[in-house]
């Protein structure tokens, strides 16, 4: 009990402390200006060179510069790495962006070459990868040296759910239209509907960079949310019963369709839209390398080394990207607003699709409908929450590597939506 | 023409953006679901080439092409214990090796530091 008490004393004693700093120095500032030319130096010297030493220190502190947009943002980055910790949701995501957004958030005087929008600081170099669209290809490389395309090459049907929830993204872009954002911006927040954090850091910063923040932390958080979010809606679309069906277990694929499919993925994607090439290019690529079973080095090090290096960057830089001044807006707000209704609008549109290809399917070739639920491309999460809720209904039921499927089809549909978004919106 | 404050052109961009993820993704299922097929008859090609006994191994093929999750689990674990004791296999020879040294004033323990002279 005693050390309670001790330590809220040494808290309130520190919080007096400081306020009598700020009063002092706030008082010497007043007096200061008042004191005009001559009468000011005079002063000042009367003053000494400790005082007015303390006082310039003090200006340069948070604590002078401190605004209250500051520590609700503050607040917000302690929240992700809280939800990182205590909840495991996306940890390797939400700790470098908690961090990033207190890193951004630290008051600063400007024009020292402190924050991440000056030019010439260190921050900013780094945002350079975020702001140019640098990284996300490179993460993609990682993806693409990491993902297994087998349950997908052994039922290709499944990649129409892929493609089915991909209505998040266009509806979120009617939506975000219909609230008044200019085409551009629309095309950048309806991407958050695709669930890829890299593709949305990709297009927003192509399309509209001053919402770029917003949209990367919208997409992130919902996407460390999928196992909050996705649940309620598979229980309201997918009757009970439907929950329970089983799925014929994959056919064994040959080495060489898994050797096709990267090519043959890489070629008419990129074909159709060009524009996804940086993207798309290097997920494939990345998928070349590990099948090729030749250069198992590079795929080792894109899967390991580089992604990881790339995800403490970008998941930094995009944290602190969130400078108070430049996020706490009201189009903020609406992008989260949008960004949650386009993961709803995906995820059901991914359910419903399932149900209707049930209709047509016979016999043990029926799908779970839940893994429509996948086809956001929030991997692997999504699967894995379609793989728990499978086992809920039916204890021996493993649904994973069937979500898989849609899951790594939904990465492709993804950024083919954002390379058409880019085609028809960039000017 | 405007419809929900939505001009038409942003309902075309949606439309065709998504029928064309749609198509991309709908020409991948295609290939994909033919490339087995292709495959399949380049395989039964050689052999015909090679001669004898195709039927036979066409059908094993086909059977073969289903593993269900218990075979492929008891392979797994298979797989698994002969990399683990590939791992534990020793010579079990434990011997502690003699290292002859060659004589060394700089060792000799006749001139110690706590040998005092007479």
């Amino acid at each position: 009990m005693e050390n309670k008490y001790r330590k809220s004393i040494v808290a309130l004693a520190a919080v007096v402390i400081l306020l009598t700093l700020q009063a002092v120095f706030g008082w010497v500032d007043a007096w200061a200006a008042v004191a005009p030319g001559a009468d000011a130096a005079a002063s000042q010297g009367a003053q000494g060179g400790a005082l007015e030493g303390l006082r310039t220190f003090w200006n340069f502190t948070g604590f002078a510069n401190f605004e209250f947009s500051n520590l609700i943002m503050i607040m917000v980055g302690l929240f992700f790495i809280f939800l990182a910790i205590k909840y495991d949701y996306e940890p390797l995501l939400l700790i470098p962006i908690g961090t990033g957004i207190l890193l951004g958030n630290i008051p600063f005087v400007e024009g020292y070459q402190v924050g991440i929008y000056e030019k010439g600081s260190v921050m900013n170099y780094l945002y350079f990868g975020v702001k140019q669209g640098i990284y996300p290809p490179l993460i993609f490389l990682g993806i693409g040296a990491m993902t297994d395309f087998s349950s997908l090459i052994s039922n290709p049907k499944l990649m129409l759910l892929g493609a089915a929830a991909q209505i998040g993204i266009f509806a979120t872009f009617l939506g975000a239209t219909a609230l008044g954002f200019a085409p551009n911006e629309a095309g950048a927040i309806g991407i958050i509907g695709g669930a890829d954090g890299p593709t949305a850091i990709f297009l927003s910063a192509k399309l509209a960079p001053h919402l770029m923040g917003a949209i990367a932390i919208a997409a992130y958080s919902y996407m460390a949310l999928v196992p909050v979010i996705q649940p309620p809606i598979i229980r309201m679309i997918v009757p009970k019963k439907e929950r329970k069906i089983r799925m014929k277990p994959p056919r064994a694929v040959s080495k060489v369709e898994k050797i096709l499919f990267p090519i043959i993925g890489l070629l008419l994607t990129l074909f159709i839209a060009p524009t996804a090439l940086p993207l798309l290019g290097m997920l494939f690529f990345g998928n070349i390398l590990k099948e090729s079973g030749v250069t198992e080095r590079l795929a080792d090090t894109a899967r390991n080394s580089l992604i990881n290096i790339i995800t403490i960057l970008l998941g930094v830089t995009v944290g602190a990207s969130t400078q108070a001044n430049v996020f706490l807006t009201v189009d903020s707000l609406k992008i989260f607003g949008l960004g949650a209704l386009s993961f709803m609008v995906a995820t059901a549109g991914g359910l419903i699709f399932a149900r209707i290809m049930n209709l047509f399917l016979k016999g043990n070739n029926k799908i779970n409908p839940m893994i429509g639920a996948a086809g956001v491309s929030a991997v692997p999460d999504s699967a894995r929450v379609v793989q728990q809720e499978g086992i809920k209904y039916d204890t021996s039921n493993h649904l994973l590597m069937h979500a898989m499927a849609p899951n790594v089809s939904g990465v492709i549909g993804s950024a083919v939506g954002a390379g058409i978004l880019l085609s028809f919106l960039l000017q | 023409m405007t419809l929900l404050e939505v001009t038409s052109q942003t309902w075309t961009i949606t439309l065709i953006g998504w029928s064309i993820v749609f198509t991309a993704l709908v020409l991948l299922i295609f290939v994909f679901t033919n490339v087995p097929r292709f495959l399949k008859i380049k395989f039964t090609g050689n052999r015909k080439k090679t001669g004898k006994a195709a039927s036979v191994t066409k059908s094993e093929a086909s059977g073969s092409e289903y593993i269900s999750g218990g075979d492929t689990a008891a392979i797994a674990m298979a797989i698994h214990l002969f990399f683990e004791e590939q791992h534990d296999e020793e010579s079990n020879v434990i011997t502690i090796k003699r290292i002859q040294r060659r004589y060394s004033p700089w060792s000799s323990k006749i001139y110690g530091m706590r040998n005092f002279p007479n």
